[in-house]
């Protein structure tokens, strides 16, 4: 049988829960049974059968082999048998479906494990379904919305079977990782599901809220596979019936939902009372376009006005950007997400093109930084479609690729990448000819790019034009043109529209004023999508001012809360401590906005050197020693560092304007080491050899030996320092130190975290044991010969 | 959660100091606040039987818990209830971005969270304490505590079913994601429990350098 003629039913039914009907033993492995059992296995796929199941699960949920490592049991092995025998059990007229379940794994940011190993895993997994003749491929019970993404992509990468998708959502409507229903949804639809739903964690009466605001999402067909309630923590038990389990399924099909089965607890009998419930009734109506939007894995944007897209993750004419990336830095990157998203952006735009980059190497890099510190839905941005791609494929959600042109060699290149991905483009109106200077040229341009994207199947409401910025100085004509043809793309087109605003000014004389007086017209012509710097002076408020004035803005609510502490024409704030305060006084109590104003002041009278060696440094050193004689703790520490971190940074932007070398005292690499997540210890250190003027490498947590080895070789450091917070990891921290002496004999090591000792730190090679953050300094200045 | 929930002196214990200045006090409050916002508390449980096989060690549910510590812990116990609790993904999230903006924020944060986990598995154990018929129950006890060994962390982990139940999982290194989180076995017994020892820190309250004045010693 055919999943997809299945479909032409008006309902199809599931099975229902496989491990409830097992009844495993402690300890049993499901999977094994496959191998060991196969009876057992078969007369559960022959149960549902009778109880009117249309597909069965294959017994496969497990069968992962980062699941099954250590187990002895093979996963391609395992899963060629289960496919066997449930093909066995239920014959041709019920399809068999390769189930496949999360690895137990979490992704970054908040896990270790790799997009490429949970892909591999799930490849493994298609790839054994598909051979031993699988009908479909169920993926379910996910809650993470990137290791859904990698097995739904090697599913349809290395099969050409139907993939079907459900997840699980909690009581608050997001899954555990936090991904809300409607970024699942369209997520999933973009990236080519079958069929979509929600299975496993709640009972029936839980979920149909959920239900009815996944069906508001998508234009697939919906699933629903819900447990038989809430379980009894001793028993393990169930609490629902079959029947009363069946008439709440009426509710699910009068909001269109046309695959039913059971999760956790119910059996064939639950199956039964489903299918009796539901014969001779008709599912509800769907509705037909889901809402316009973007989404990153925690958080959807509609676009249902006008969206700020923010610019400043971009390397043109930023000359410490382009350093940072050169490095490998991706703090500088963080740094404006943190900004941006704090200074009102919908969308961050996010270009690392610039000489010396490898961009498809850069650019994912850069997205998981950026994801760590934010959820905002991006705006990948790149010429290469290498680099396009390889963002697009660990990019949790749905997002925007900047973009296409009208090129023929373009729209082959990149058109085909937003289909498979499911992502949503941006036209940008030039094309072999340039940029055409009539709107009814860009127009016409416009118009062949959306004939192009749809007759691949990208959705009109994915699709967006950019009718481009020309600069008011080269033509008085040019911005009337672009807003006229913004105009037409929005009202003829029907289309979203985009346009870097802040090119308007070049040239010219005061920017902010122009930029932000185009904004508003463009904005009044139809732009919904304006890229540009939401820190600059009234742009965000532009577009605020025109979303409440527009209507856009239920009751000024998003206005009101975001001046209402707002006083108009108030003086430049004072300064908040009394005109006593020292630097040194500011660091030392931890006033961090006073200490980069007083840097500020400093700087006028002493040079940068000096204000680091004759004020900051003393403070630092005089709230060292009282940390170390227990007058204050680390939480004062801490704070006094944060205080000289701005004080730093006042001077760092200094001198980078004067065009003045670094006043750094040498490199340090740290990491926290393999295998090993934790790493608020290696921040702490970070932030105190920064503040004694070190340049820090920090190459983050979870980092391989070999990699905190190379990175001390590129950059000839004297000292590596090392993080370890579990038994389990010193293992790692000692395979790096053992591949340092090999590989880079001259570099000293310093290591840290709770488990460790001193004697330990020596038996494993290390220089030295850091007890405690300054313990660490103090070991880089005597390294460093600073002491 | 609530923020008067939280024990003000546990959170000072996790930030090592006595005591803060008014600044640090009112910087702590809106940590606290963000974390009471930011947790989704869940919590899952399964009372086990306890056998101690003649050959010395114990197991809980069939399955052997290594180490000395944790099967003089169980002396006694006819069963035990293996918890899991985690504050979720999102106190994960606070405590990460705050690392790259504000380490004082950071710091506190990690502190708070790690007393609002204390905080939800106390309320578990009340519950579990209420609800069954055991006249004696043991204090938690958590893999690294003594010589039971983390390594057991992913055999508890999956014994709950803890990834499908409250989205907790384990690392091959051993490690609960989501960071704030505790697993933990109780015994239950129906004679007095002569070990009811606590090691907050993975060391008996004896070698910890607050035994004096901690509010949990139980020595």
């Amino acid at each position: 049988m055919d999943f997809r003629t299945l479909l032409q039913n008006e309902y199809v039914f599931l099975d229902g829960g496989m491990g409830t009907m097992l009844h495993l033993a402690p300890g049993e492995l499901p999977e094994r049974l496959n191998l060991t059992q196969p009876e057992r296995v078969a007369a559960v796929h022959r149960a549902y059968r009778e109880a009117g199941s249309q597909i069965v699960y294959a017994n496969t949920f497990g069968a992962n082999p980062l699941k099954l490592a250590g187990t002895g049991v093979d996963a391609a092995e395992s899963i060629k048998a289960a496919i066997r025998i449930a093909k066995d059990a239920v014959g041709e007229d019920v399809c068999v479906a390769l189930d496949i379940g999360p690895t137990g794994q979490l992704l970054p940011p908040a896990g270790s494990m790799t997009f490429e190993d949970a892909y591999e895993s799930f490849r493994v997994m298609c790839q054994a379904g598909q051979e031993a003749g699988a009908d479909l491929v169920v993926i379910e019970t996910m809650s993470d919305l990137l290791e859904t993404k990698a097995a739904l992509l090697a599913a349809k990468e290395h099969t050409d079977l139907p993939v079907i998708v459900t997840m699980t959502f909690t009581e608050n409507g997001r899954t555990f990782t936090g991904c809300p229903i409607s970024a699942a949804a369209m997520t999933l639809e973009g990236l080519g599901a079958a069929a979509i739903g929600i299975n496993c964690s709640l009972g029936p009466r839980e979920i149909l809220p959920m239900m009815q605001e996944m069906a508001k999402w998508t234009r697939l067909p919906l699933i629903i596979k819900a447990n038989a309630g809430l379980p009894d923590p001793v028993t393990g038990e169930y609490f629902l019936t079959p029947e009363d389990f069946a008439a709440i399924m009426p509710e699910y099909a009068a909001c269109g939902v046309q695959i039913f089965g059971g999760c956790c607890g119910t059996n064939p009998d639950f199956i039964r009372a489903v299918c009796e419930k539901l014969r001779g009734t008709k599912r509800g109506r769907r509705l037909l376009t889901p809402a316009a939007a973007v989404c990153s894995g925690t958080r959807t944007v509609l676009l249902d006005m006008p969206r700020i897209i923010g610019e400043r993750i971009n390397p043109t004419g930023k000359k410490r950007m382009k350093q940072a990336l050169l490095d490998g830095d991706f703090d500088y990157l963080r740094g404006e997400a943190i900004s941006q998203t704090a200074a009102g952006a919908d969308i961050l735009d996010v270009n690392v093109g610039t000489p010396g980059i490898d961009e498809a190497a850069v650019l994912p890099q850069a997205v998981q930084a950026i994801l760590e510190v934010t959820d905002l839905p991006l705006q990948l941005d790149s010429s290469s479609p290498a680099a396009l791609e390889a963002a697009l494929r660990i990019y949790p959600g749905k997002p925007i690729i900047n973009s296409v042109n009208g090129k023929e060699e373009s729209l082959e290149a990149i058109l085909p990448l937003v289909k498979h991905y499911g992502a949503c483009i941006v036209g940008l109106t030039l094309d072999e000819n340039g940029i055409p200077q009539t709107a009814e040229e860009r127009i016409a341009i416009g118009r062949r790019i959306i004939e192009r994207a749809e007759a691949l199947g990208i959705p009109h409401q994915d699709i967006f034009l950019d009718c481009l910025t020309l600069t008011a100085s080269t033509g008085e004509s040019g911005p009337s043109e672009t807003l006229t043809a913004v105009r037409r793309a929005h009202d003829e087109l029907g289309v979203q529209t985009v346009l870097g605003v802040s090119n308007i000014s070049f040239g010219l004389p005061n920017r902010p004023l122009i930029n932000r007086s185009f904004l508003a017209m463009a904005l009044q012509s139809g732009l919904t999508l304006p890229i540009m710097n939401p820190m600059a002076e009234g742009m965000t408020d532009t577009v605020r001012a025109f979303r409440m004035l527009r209507g856009f803005d239920e009751n000024c609510q998003a206005f009101i809360a975001a001046y209402q502490d707002m006083t108009p024409n108030a003086p430049a704030a004072p300064a908040q401590a009394s005109g006593d305060l020292t630097l040194g006084g500011a660091v030392i109590h931890g006033l961090r906005q006073d200490a980069a104003r007083l840097t500020e002041d400093a700087l006028k009278e002493h040079e940068p050197l000096s204000i680091v060696n004759d004020i900051l440094i003393p403070a630092l050193d005089t709230v060292g020693a009282d940390y170390e004689t227990g007058k204050v703790f680390l939480p004062q520490l801490i704070q006094a560092a944060t205080a000289a971190q701005s004080a730093f940074g006042v001077l760092k932007q200094h001198m980078t304007a004067q065009g003045g070398g670094q006043a750094d005292k040498g490199k340090v690499v740290i990491a926290t080491v393999q295998g090993d997540v934790h790493d608020i210890g290696k921040n702490i250190v970070r932030l105190l050899l920064e503040n004694y003027g070190y340049d820090v490498i920090d190459l983050g947590k979870d980092v391989p030996p070999q990699k905190i080895v190379d990175a001390a070789i590129q950059h000839q450091v004297k000292l590596v320092g090392l993080s370890a917070l579990m038994t389990t990891t010193v293992g790692a921290m000692e395979e790096t130190i053992k591949l340092l002496h090999e590989q880079y004999p001259e570099c000293k090591t310093v290591v840290g975290g709770a488990v460790l000792t001193a004697d330990y730190a020596e038996t494993i090679g290390a220089d030295c044991f850091g007890k405690d953050a300054k313990a660490t300094v103090d070991y880089a200045k005597t390294v460093f010969g600073d002491e | 959660m609530n923020p008067a929930d939280l024990d003000r002196d546990e959170i000072l214990m996790f930030l090592n100091t006595p005591s803060l200045d008014d600044n640090l006090n009112a910087v702590l409050d809106t940590c606290i606040e963000e974390v009471c916002t930011a947790a989704q508390p869940r919590t899952v449980y399964r009372v086990l039987p306890v056998e101690h096989p003649a050959e010395g060690g114990v197991t809980l549910g069939g399955l052997p818990l290594e180490g000395d510590d944790i099967a003089l812990h169980l002396t006694g116990c006819q069963e035990a209830v293996l918890l899991a609790a985690t504050l979720s993904a999102p106190v994960d999230t606070c405590i990460r971005r705050a690392g790259f903006t504000d380490m004082t924020r950071a710091l506190m944060l990690d502190a708070v969270a790690g007393a609002a986990v204390e905080r939800v598995c106390n309320d578990l154990e009340n519950e579990i304490r209420a609800k069954y018929p055991y006249p004696y129950f043991t204090a938690r006890f958590s893999c690294g505590y003594g010589d039971f060994p983390i390594t057991q962390q992913p055999a508890l982990v999956r014994m709950v079913d803890a990834p499908r139940k409250i989205g907790l999982t384990v690392t091959p290194h051993c490690t609960l994601l989501p960071l704030k989180s505790v697993t933990a076995v109780i015994g239950m017994s129906h004679q007095p429990v002569k070990d009811a020892r606590r090691f907050c820190c993975g060391q008996s309250c004896a070698e910890c350098p607050y035994h004096e004045d901690c509010p949990r010693a139980r020595l």
